[in-house]
Order: structure tokens, then sequence, then C-alpha cells
């Protein structure tokens, strides 16, 4: 747990123009540490900016004012060091399963026989193991989730963010995914990054909570949430309730204030 | 009393923009006709092509001519919209009609009508039966299968909600099919506008007389290129001026629809 | 923003469940099962029975509507000859030239307009003025450039066909998925390699439609150009025919040109389904 800094944010705001209306500010000089192995979550109410900061720090939008420092440089540009999973999944849908995987490998210089065998090795580790010609539009939301989490596994980024994962599943197959990602984190050990706003998946996965503020979005609380999860009762256990509640309290002010504001 | 606001100024800029390319390819277009790079006859300058059709104007010729051309055009694209609407529902709600249709429209579709031009004169003379025969014939394919296809994909759900609401089947098709159709419809229709216009064209420029295609042929006969260029440009103007009206229309149709509500 | 949720197990819907309910479900059943080719097809052996009986019969003038049969025959003369199949190369010549010029210019114009901003401001405007054009109004003005031969052909079906192909390209590239195009750049593909690997790909669905509305416009602008001025080809083979009173053999011709039209379509269809076997 006393991993240096990985990811450093340093006062980061964010303006967006929307196709009509005024400029917003989605997010006001957030500042935050991520450790090197560890599962930070970022759970807030919707449209508080957790999304945008994420991809801030994947550097596929400029950042105006602040700094985010990814290893000691800043992140300007997206880089196979911070891999990305989606909600809507992002699979090529014109490439199979296993052509999807290879995708990232192939823009690393390894040997062919080494980028197969990389890329089954992943495939089978998220359990596609059969499907590896299948196209995405053959495959149900949870095994598309499951191939883009191997693409991304594959070319062995530093990090991963992830952007509500698991947000279009169901229930049923999102609980599986949680517990299988936990177990796959345990394996890699990356740092990872996930954004959601289901409050019972942030405190299941992460070592943190990070809770944001309604926009403009702020870093409002830190919550740690590392205890031993691998009871299969674990929802059940009190420290899990508690936590859960804690982190549901101070979301919750947040949505009504979001709600509020919405007012005239 | 009107002001300027933010919006009125963004949209004139906006049209200035727009209109910037289509002044500058004019200019463009001047510049080389006079450079001498070209003859006169093989690109005349757009003000020797303006003058022709001013002149055209002033003697009346090109405003008979539109009329002949935009009669066959429209007479020939009304009773396709109308028969192929009519087809088109009659195949949707009736089996048997489906089965004798179908094959003719789908192996029908993707042929070059246009080839059945000397037929269709063989058959029915040089003059408008025939011109507006052959555009009926090309431009009916598109809004029958636009409509087969609008009204199977209206959802079951809309019409047993009718049903259940005590719809009779006459009432079915003119209250429920074809509005819910009617997007794809007018898209048929969209599609058939154009082809239109392109074959009136070609059953002008083949059978001569009246009409702005049986000018631009007697102009090209008479190696007459600034009459050739002129036609051209008038041709354009009618399409772009109809194609808009059409656009136009579907969105007074569809205020009701999602894509009503876009821009 | 919502994702389809598909199991990939369940079958799609056929072509007879979204139809609303008929009134012959037996007969429809018949119909829709795409093995019984012959009674889904029997409504056109139908019509050329009718034809032939009318003619025979008398009906109808011989000269206006010669018997199928004697249309037969002249086709196969035609064929014998030598005439149907010369003048049909040419034909096919003329639109595969100016059809490949259409979709490599036109597609990469669109894709080229869709990523920058410049370029659409300059040729979006263009496009859209010229796009509703009557594309056979160009017929007299390619001759006056090229004369009567190859020449004046293609660049008629290039200048005509370009344009469907630019807007489909311009559609489907730009709506290529944000996601995506960050997945491939965070993947460390850059420039031109996400053009290729994410922006063309993601265009190809609509890009494809737009080639098809091309290749009917080409046969259109082909048959056409051909009746109007030609010293070869399929068009004027028919308006020879035509001006000298073969009207069994120009049946024979018009009926070629018809059928290959709609096997072009056909061929490129099953194409198009092979190259985007990836979708539903």
């Amino acid at each position: 747990m006393d991993n240096p800094a990985q990811i450093i944010i340093e006062n980061v705001s964010h303006h967006y123009r929307p196709a009509v209306g005024r400029e917003v500010l989605a997010l006001e000089s957030v500042s935050l540490q991520v450790r090197e192995r560890e599962f930070l979550a970022l759970v807030g109410p919707s449209g508080c900016g957790k999304s945008t900061l994420l991809y801030l720090i994947g550097g596929f939008l400029p950042i105006d004012t602040g700094k985010i420092m990814v290893d000691g440089k800043p992140a300007a540009g997206p880089g196979p060091d911070r891999g990305i999973v989606f909600q809507n999944f992002a699979l090529f849908p014109w490439k199979t399963v296993r052509k999807n995987v290879l995708y990232g490998l192939e823009r690393q210089a390894l040997p062919r026989a080494e980028r197969e065998a990389r890329a089954q090795a992943f495939i089978d580790l998220v359990g596609l193991t059969g499907f590896e010609e299948s196209y995405p539009s053959h495959l149900s939301g949870g095994m598309k989730q499951r191939a883009a989490i191997a693409r991304t596994l594959a070319f062995d980024p530093r990090m991963l963010l992830m952007d509500e994962p698991f947000g279009a599943l169901d229930a049923q197959t999102r609980s599986l995914m949680q517990s299988e990602l936990l177990a796959i984190w345990e394996k890699t050990r990356k740092t990872v990054i996930f954004v959601t706003h289901d409050v019972h998946e942030a405190v299941y996965l992460a070592e943190r909570v990070a809770v944001m503020t309604a926009r403009p979005g702020r870093i409002k609380a830190i919550i740690d949430t590392s205890f031993d999860k691998d009871d299969p009762e674990v929802h059940r256990s009190k420290i899990f309730v508690d936590k859960v509640d804690e982190v549901w309290t101070l979301v919750r002010d947040e949505a009504v204030k979001a709600l509020e504001k919405q007012r005239p | 009393m009107a002001r300027v606001t933010d919006a009125m100024r963004r949209r004139f800029a906006w049209g200035a923009a727009r209109l910037a390319p289509v002044v500058t390819l004019l200019a463009a277009w001047e510049i080389f006709a006079r450079s001498g790079a070209v003859t006169p006859f093989m690109l005349p300058a757009p003000s020797a092509v303006t003058e022709r059709i001013c002149e055209d104007a002033l003697g009346g010729d090109l405003f008979v001519n539109i009329g002949a051309t935009l009669y066959r055009a429209l007479m020939g694209f009304a009773i396709a919209a109308v028969g192929g609407v009519v087809l088109g529902a009659v195949m949707a709600r009736n089996a048997l009609a489906r089965w004798f249709f179908d094959p003719i429209i789908s192996v029908g579709f993707p042929m070059p009508k246009i080839a059945f031009l000397p037929v269709i004169i063989l058959w029915l003379g040089l003059y408008d039966v025939s011109k507006i025969t052959m555009v009926v014939l090309d431009a009916i394919f598109p809004v029958v299968t636009a409509t087969v296809a609008g009204i199977a994909s209206v959802e079951k759900e809309l019409l047993w909600s009718a049903r259940n609401m005590g719809a009779k089947d006459r009432e079915l098709l003119w209250q429920i099919l074809l509005p819910a159709a009617l997007p794809q419809i007018l898209t048929g229709l969209q599609v058939a506008l154009p082809i239109a216009l392109i074959v009136v064209v070609v059953t002008e420029m083949q059978m001569g007389g009246y009409g702005l295609g049986g000018a631009m042929m007697q102009a090209s006969r008479f190696a007459n290129s600034r009459g050739v260029f002129a036609g051209i440009v008038e041709i354009a103007i009618i399409g772009y001026a109809l194609v808009a009206a059409m656009a136009w229309l579907r969105r007074r149709l569809l205020a009701w629809h999602q894509e009503g509500r876009e821009g | 923003m919502t994702v389809a949720f598909s199991t990939g197990r369940g079958k799609p819907p056929g072509p007879a469940s979204g139809r609303p309910d008929g009134k012959l479900p037996a007969l429809r059943r018949l119909i829709s099962n795409r093995s019984n080719f012959l009674l889904r097809y029997s409504p056109l052996l139908i019509l050329a029975l009718a034809w032939e009986a009318a003619s025979r019969l008398q009906l109808a003038s011989s000269l206006a509507l010669p018997p199928l049969t004697d249309v037969a025959r002249a086709w196969i003369e035609l064929i014998q000859s030598g005439d149907l199949v010369g003048n049909g190369l040419s034909s096919l010549y003329r639109a595969g030239a100016g059809l490949a010029l259409a979709i490599l210019v036109g597609g990469a114009l669109g894709v080229f307009m869709a990523v920058s901003r410049p370029a659409n401001a300059m040729l979006g405007p263009l496009v859209e003025l010229f796009y509703p054009m009557p594309k056979s109004a160009l017929i007299p003005v390619t001759v006056l450039w090229l004369g009567f031969g190859d020449g004046s052909k293609i660049l008629l079906i290039f200048l005509g066909c370009m344009l469907p192909v630019t807007i489909g390209a311009y559609n489907g590239a730009r709506g290529s998925d944000q996601h995506l195009l960050w997945s491939a750049r965070s993947m460390g593909a850059r420039g031109l390699r996400v053009m290729w690997d994410v922006v063309v790909p993601s265009a190809l669905p609509e890009l494809l439609n737009g080639v098809r509305t091309a290749l009917a416009l080409a046969f259109i602008l082909l048959v056409s150009s051909e009746l109007v001025v030609a010293r070869q080809g399929f068009g004027y083979l028919i308006g020879y025919l035509g001006a000298n009173g073969s009207y069994e053999a120009m049946f024979a011709v018009v009926l070629t040109v018809a059928f290959i039209g709609f096997l072009a379509d056909r061929v490129y269809q099953a194409v198009v389904e092979r190259a985007l076997r990836w979708r539903e």
C-alpha cells in the first residue's frame, strides 16, 4: 500500500462547449494521486465529469489548466502505457476476437509467433477460448467486454483506465464480471482507475474510492475500502455494508445537489 | 421590431461561408476560360453562358422549355408516387399481390429501364405520353420498394394497440400503417425524384422537341457550346430547386418524427 | 448511450415475421421459403407466357411486340454474328472504367472531407450543389470535349457516379465511433494507420451503399449516352436495330442489357454481403 504515486493530478480544470449553449465547467481544480498497482474507483453523480477525468488521464482530451503526470511524464496524447476499456466495448466490429486482441500487439516489435501466443493466452484468461474467430456482433454483451479487456491486457499497459465497463451489462453478468476482474487484477496487479456510478461495484472492487462532487466535479472525499474481499459472503459483511453506506451517503448528497441545480 | 440576434448573425456567416467555395469556383472558371488555355468552344466563360441564358429568357424560349420539362418530370413523378404507394400498400397487405409483384419489382428495380426507351417510342410515339411513361417506369420502383419496406417495419405493438382501441382494418391502413411508414416512403420519393429528372432529360435528348434536354441537343448539333453549357446550368438549377423543395416537404411532413427536431 | 445487447444465439426474425398480419398464412409461408425458387419467380414466367400468347394470338401487333420465341432466335443470331458480344464488351469496358474511377476518386474525396475541416468547408458546398444535378445533362458536353468514342462515356460515368460514392464515404467516415479511434490510438496507432485501420472500415458499409447507387447510375448513364450519341455499345445497337426495323433483335438487346444490369446488382450485393459479414 505504500507504493509511490504513479499518476499525479494537480489542479486540473476542464471546460467543454456543447453543441448548443454556453461553455460548461466540467472539472474544477481536481487533485488526486494514484499509487502504483492500486485499484482506485471514481464515483459520483451522473454528469460530474468522472469520465472526463479518465479521458484526460488517457490523453484523449487536451488539458487546459493544471497538469497530469503519468510515470513522471506529462499525459500528452494517448499511449500504450495506459490501456482503456469503454462501456460500449469499442471492439473493431470488422475484426474477429483474435484479430482485435492482436491489434495492439501488432503495433509492438514482437515476433509473430509470440504475438499469437500472447493473444491466445489473454483470450484464455478472460474465458473466451473457442470464440477466437467470432465477430463481436455475434457475442453477448458480457463476452464483448471480456474480449475488450483481453485486448487491452494483451499489449501489457502499465495501467488500466476503465470507463463504466460493466454499465451496459445485465445484473447477473455484471456481478460475474466483477469477480472475474478482481481475479484478473490479482493475477496481473496493474494500476486500475475504474469509473462507475454503482457504489456497490466501487466498494467491492477498489482499494480506495474517490467520490466526486456534482458539476463542476471536484474530489469530495477518498474512502479507504481495502479489506478482505475473498469471502463469498463479503457483500453481507458489516464492513462492506458500512463502507457502501458511507460512500452512498456522500454520492447521494451530491446527486440531490445536482437535481436542485437543474430546477429553475 | 426585429433585432439582429446572435443566431441570425451566425446563420448569415454560415451562409456566406458556404457560398464562398461556389463563388470561388465561378471565378476560377471565368479566369480559366478567358486565359486562352482552352478555346471558348470547349469551355465558354460563365459570363457568356449567363448572357445566353438571359437571351433565352428574354426571347421566352427558356420558359417554354422549362415548362415542358417540368410538366413531364412532375407528371411522371406524381403518377409514380401515387401508383407506387398504392401498389406498395396492396403488396404489403395482400399475399397474392405480393406473390405476383414481388419478383417483378425485385428483378425490375436494378434493371436500367432506360434501355426500353426505343421500345416505348415504338409503342407510344415521340410525344409527351411516351416521355411521361418512361419517367413513371423508372421512378416507380424505389417508391414501391420503400412503401413495402416501410409498412413491413411498422411495429406490431403499434398495430395491436390500435386494434385494442377498436380500429378497423381500413382505419389501420390510413391511420397507422401509412403514417408510420411515411419516413421510408418519403425516402423512396427522394430517390425517385432525381431519377425522374435524369430520365426526362434523356428522353428529351433522344426525341427532340421542346424541353431543356431537346434544346441542349439542338445546340449541340449546331456546335453551339454556349447553348450546351446554358442547358447544363438550367437543368442543374431545376434539379437543385426540386430536390431542395422535396427536402423541405419532408421536414414539414415529418415534424412529429425524431429527425424533424434536429437542426 | 444504449448498446445493442445481442446474444448471438437467437436467429434473426425471418422476412415474413415482421409483416403485419396477412390473410393467407399458408401461402405466405410457401413464398417465404427461399428454396422454392420456381414458385417465387413464376410470375415472371407467367408474364413471358402472356407476352408470347398476346403476340401469337395477334392481340398485339407482332411488329410492336414480336413473339418471345422470335426474340430468343434473334438473340442467338446476334451472339453468333458477334454483334452482341463486341458491342457488349465495349459497353462493359466503358461502365467499368468510369465506375472504377468514380469509386477511387469519390471514395478518397469523401474520406478526406470527413477527416479534414478545411476540405469539408471548401468541398462540402460544391458537393451539395452538384449532387442533385440530373447527370444526363452532361451527355452533350462530354461529347463536345471528348467526341463519340469511349472517352466521353467514361468521363460521363465518372462524373455522374462520383458524388453518391463521395457522400457515402463521407457519411460513413464521419460516423466513425470516437471510442474506436481512441482505442486504436491508445494501442499505438497514429495518423494514416488510424485512417486505414479505423476510419476506412467504419466508412465501408455506407461507402458500399453509395457504390450500389453508383452502379445503377452507371448503367443508366451508359445506355442513355449510347442511345443519344455513339458508334458502338449496347445503346448504339438498340438504336441501330430499331431504326432498321429489326424489332426482334432490338428486343433481344434491350432484354440483355436489362438482365446484365440486374445481374450486376445481384453479384455486387453478394460481394458486399461477404465483405460485411462481420455485421449482424
